[in-house]
């Protein structure tokens, strides 16, 4: 099995976070992960990728077009990395906007999200999730990553088991926030069992 | 905090998922490594990180050192008293190095030494992509390259025994991509590392004057010739494929993966040549594969140096054989080997055809994202007062000159204050340069960290020149942008209690500069009567800008379970957008037409409330009743 996963956020999000629990989890099935992170020059706040290749590869970082599931903890973000992947191919987006400086700088809005919703989803097969406010319902907006690894999980988009996701959780987190992240897993599952492809699920 | 223990307790047979610099950093111990130094630099910091906080425990003695150079030498003087010793940097910070560097690989060194170079193709964090292998070649060290963290870990203990037998310096030459790539590593076993140094006086000379390095040279060559003439099969190189095919490619480190993968893709069987080691070059090795290809490729970053050695060497015995690389324009000479580069590189040699890939190409821009200093950081005020100081006292082009840092971030808009930007230090010693050329005003930003490294002879300079210029000292107590390693100037309570706490000031001070004022950047009012200050003033004139960094400060808050927040409030926001337009903390932006504060992003920094920044004062802190 060879499959490319292309994560995508800023930094602050927990998005190598993100790359860590899906690599170990596939590692613990028995495949051969790479994982690539990039860090920049800021501390937060800047755009953030990381590539988790499963299977037979030597190199750490996903070519151009070989992308078969991108995983976006941010709209724009979210985007911005599609430029790697090839069209038609998988997306799982959370919805929660954050507004780049460059922006506020000219005081200028955020792109409406319906319209990168729906430019997204007019070339690639995008299922949305507002994991921000479900985490934030159980108490720690943190959390939004896990709730997006799980409805990921729920699509069945994932190479990989949840008992093994869940036990990387187990091993990643403890006391209260493993308590949350664990209620965010299973609440993002459960909606990216019922998620429809092209639709904004709220 | 205990993030690296377990690799520390990590069992022999143990596979671990490990960042390359972590897996160089459990090779340390595994080596039996004594001594280790360092300064802090992107790609090599997590090495850094992991012995920091375990050498105690490991019983291996660790220095985060003021800069690289002294960290080398401090490094070579563990390896005179026979210790194993490891110093590992940026591939910048060699250059700070390369003084030592060039006198050490004479001198040779006793117990085995290993320099770590962590190389930054394609520049991620850099500002070059320099090719430390060449650094291999120009003072006559082995250079050892791994290509994963496996190989990271179990080629720096051949690193160390190479070192050992030939009584040189070894070059370990990683890139961003092995540093920072993570996979699962076979941990081996741990070895204790020998602690009793002794310097013996045994009539080795270690003093490089002219007479002695005379000899050092001839002896230093025949270590390398020697050296050549090992082929390291089995441990370092090795040869993977169709030993018969037409066309044969010699590989090292990442380029050697981009290379497997691109073959394995098209399921193109050739023979290639993995090489380990790349100085000196592995001469019996590449012979014997000469003489089975009529054509070899060399995939390598970033500088054809591999290529360089090989075309020697068929020059002078297998004129028949042609290279390609680098030289003949077949791999672009810039940036690391991108995979879909390489691949349309080599489609026409190899005979594939590449599927037209259907990337997603949109047509509109999409607002980007530089990066940015943290919400609440407090360079982010110091900034905007300096601009502000600027404007009030109508100083017509003044020249900024920057330094490396998180404040090197200044360059970008709002406050485009970097006009120049080059090495550590070099905003003082370039600052105080211009004051021989031009009239215009200099105002040099230069971090805690990168004051202690290389800004201290700068500023000697600079007073005893008579320069005129004003030095913003940015001090937020760690050198944050690494990973907030601590430095000299490192407050006591934040460190392990190895160290001592120095005071620029009294540095400053000692150097005869008058006019010294410590501020709050927090506090815009004073800080910006500082700088005012400064500016008017004649000579070097000096503001220490003192608040921790804003990461630091979230840690300390969580843990003493405080939280401040400030909001908008929208009847008194005038929409003036003075705050998002000048002062640009990310955790402001405009929605609806008025200005919002992120509370998950607001760092309750209070900045912004103060009436520089909103002179509405439409800011203000959030209490429960909100
Ligand atoms: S890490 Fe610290 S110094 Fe660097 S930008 Fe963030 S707050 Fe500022
Ligand atoms: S208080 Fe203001 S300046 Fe400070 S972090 Fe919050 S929004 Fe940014």
């Amino acid at each position: 099995m060879r499959t490319n996963i292309l994560l995508a956020g800023v930094g602050g999000q927990g998005v190598i976070t993100l790359g860590m629990i899906i690599s170990q989890a596939a590692m613990e099935q028995g495949e051969k992960v790479l994982m690539s992170e990039i860090h920049g020059l800021a501390q937060r706040g800047g755009s953030v990728t990381v590539d988790v290749r499963i299977g037979d590869f030597h190199a750490p970082i996903i070519p151009d077009g070989e992308v078969d599931i991108t995983i976006g903890m941010e709209p724009l973000e979210t985007k911005r990395a599609l430029a790697r992947a090839s069209m038609g191919s998988r997306v799982v987006m959370s919805t929660e906007k954050m507004v780049p400086v460059s922006l506020s700088i000219r005081h200028e809005e955020y792109p409406d999200l319906q319209d990168i919703v729906s430019s997204i989803s007019g070339n690639f097969r995008l299922r949305t999730i507002d994991a921000v406010s479900i985490a934030e319902n159980l108490g720690n907006y943190k959390a939004a990553n896990i709730a997006l690894l799980g409805f990921a999980l729920g699509t069945g988009w994932l190479p990989i088991s949840v008992d093994s996701v869940r036990r990387q959780i187990e091993k990643t987190f403890s006391k209260k926030a493993l308590e949350i992240n664990m209620k965010a897993l299973e609440e993002g599952l459960e909606r990216g069992r019922s998620a429809q492809v092209e639709t904004m699920e709220h | 905090m205990s993030a690296y223990q377990g690799l520390l307790n990590g069992k022999p047979g143990e596979k671990m998922f490990l960042l390359g610099n972590e897996a160089i950093a459990r090779g340390v111990l595994e080596a039996g490594v004594a001594v280790a130094t360092t300064y802090p630099g992107t790609p090599s910091s997590e090495v850094g990180d992991v012995l920091y906080e375990i050498s105690e425990k490991a019983g291996l003695k660790f220095e985060f050192s003021v800069n690289e150079k002294v960290a080398m030498e401090s490094a070579f003087a563990a390896s005179l008293s026979g210790l194993k010793s490891f110093v590992f940097m940026k591939h910048v910070g060699l250059n700070v190095a390369s003084d030592v560097l060039m006198s050490i690989s004479y001198t040779g060194v006793r117990g085995p030494m290993v320099i770590m170079t962590a190389d930054d193709p394609s520049m991620f964090s850099s500002q070059n992509e320099q090719d430390n292998r060449h650094y291999g070649h120009f003072a006559h060290v082995p250079v050892i390259e791994p290509s994963n963290p496996q190989e990271a870990k179990d080629f720096l203990k051949v690193a160390f025994e190479i070192s050992e037998m030939e009584g040189l310096p070894v070059i370990f030459r990683t890139t961003t991509r092995i540093s920072h790539m993570r996979g699962s590593v076979t941990l081996s076993t741990i070895e204790p590392p020998n602690q009793n140094g002794l310097f013996p006086k045994d009539g080795r000379s270690f003093v490089s004057l002219p007479s002695n390095a005379y000899h050092f040279k001839e002896e230093l060559l025949s270590k390398m010739g020697r050296l050549g003439k090992t082929d390291f099969s089995g441990t370092l190189n090795r040869t993977e494929g169709d030993r018969s095919s037409r066309i044969g490619f010699i590989s090292s480190g990442e380029a050697y993966n981009v290379l497997m993968d691109v073959l394995n893709k098209h399921q193109v069987n050739v023979e290639v040549l993995k090489l380990g080691i790349t100085n000196p070059i592995p001469d019996a090795i590449v012979k014997d594969f000469l003489s089975r290809h009529g054509n070899v490729i060399i995939v390598e970053e970033v500088d054809p140096i591999i290529e360089s050695d090989v075309r020697a060497i068929a020059d002078l015995g297998f004129p028949e054989v042609s290279i390609h690389g680098k030289m003949d324009g077949l791999i672009p000479m810039s940036h690391e080997t991108s995979p879909n580069t390489l691949e349309s590189s080599l489609s026409k040699v190899l005979g594939y055809e590449i599927k037209a890939g259907d990337l997603y190409r949109s047509k509109e821009e999409l607002p980007p994202r530089p990066p940015v200093l943290c919400p609440g950081c407090p360079h982010r005020a110091t900034y905007f007062a300096v601009k502000r100081a600027v404007k009030m006292l109508k100083i017509e082009d003044p020249i900024y000159s920057s330094d490396i840092g998180c404040y090197s971030l200044g360059n970008y808009e709002p406050f485009s204050e970097a006009d120049i930007m080059l090495d550590m230090g070099s905003s003082i010693g370039v600052g105080s340069g211009f004051t021989k050329a031009t009239d215009q005003r200099i105002i040099s930003f230069i971090g805690d960290s990168t004051f202690f490294h290389a800004g201290i002879p700068a500023l000697v300079n600079a007073v005893n020149n008579n320069s005129r210029m004003l030095v913003v000292i940015m001090d937020n107590d760690v050198t944050a942008m690494t990973g907030r390693q601590p430095n000299p100037g490192t407050p006591i309570a934040l460190t392990t209690g190895r160290s001592r706490n120095l005071s620029i000031e009294n540095i400053v001070k000692s150097l005869g500069i008058e006019n010294v004022k410590t501020v709050d950047p927090y506090n815009l009012k004073d800080t910006l009567g500082a700088i005012m200050d400064g500016l008017r003033a004649d000579g070097v004139s000096v503001v220490v800008a003192r608040r921790e960094c804003a990461i630091l400060r979230d840690n300390r808050m969580r843990k003493e379970g405080e939280e401040v927040k400030y909001h908008v409030i929208p009847e008194k926001c005038s929409s003036c957008f003075n705050c998002v337009e000048n002062f640009a903390c990310p955790a402001l932006s405009v929605s609806n037409g008025k200005v919002t504060i992120d509370p998950v992003l607001c760092d309750g920094c209070g900045v912004c409330s103060q009436p520089y920044v909103c002179p509405f004062r439409a800011i203000e802190v959030t209490t429960n009743e909100n």
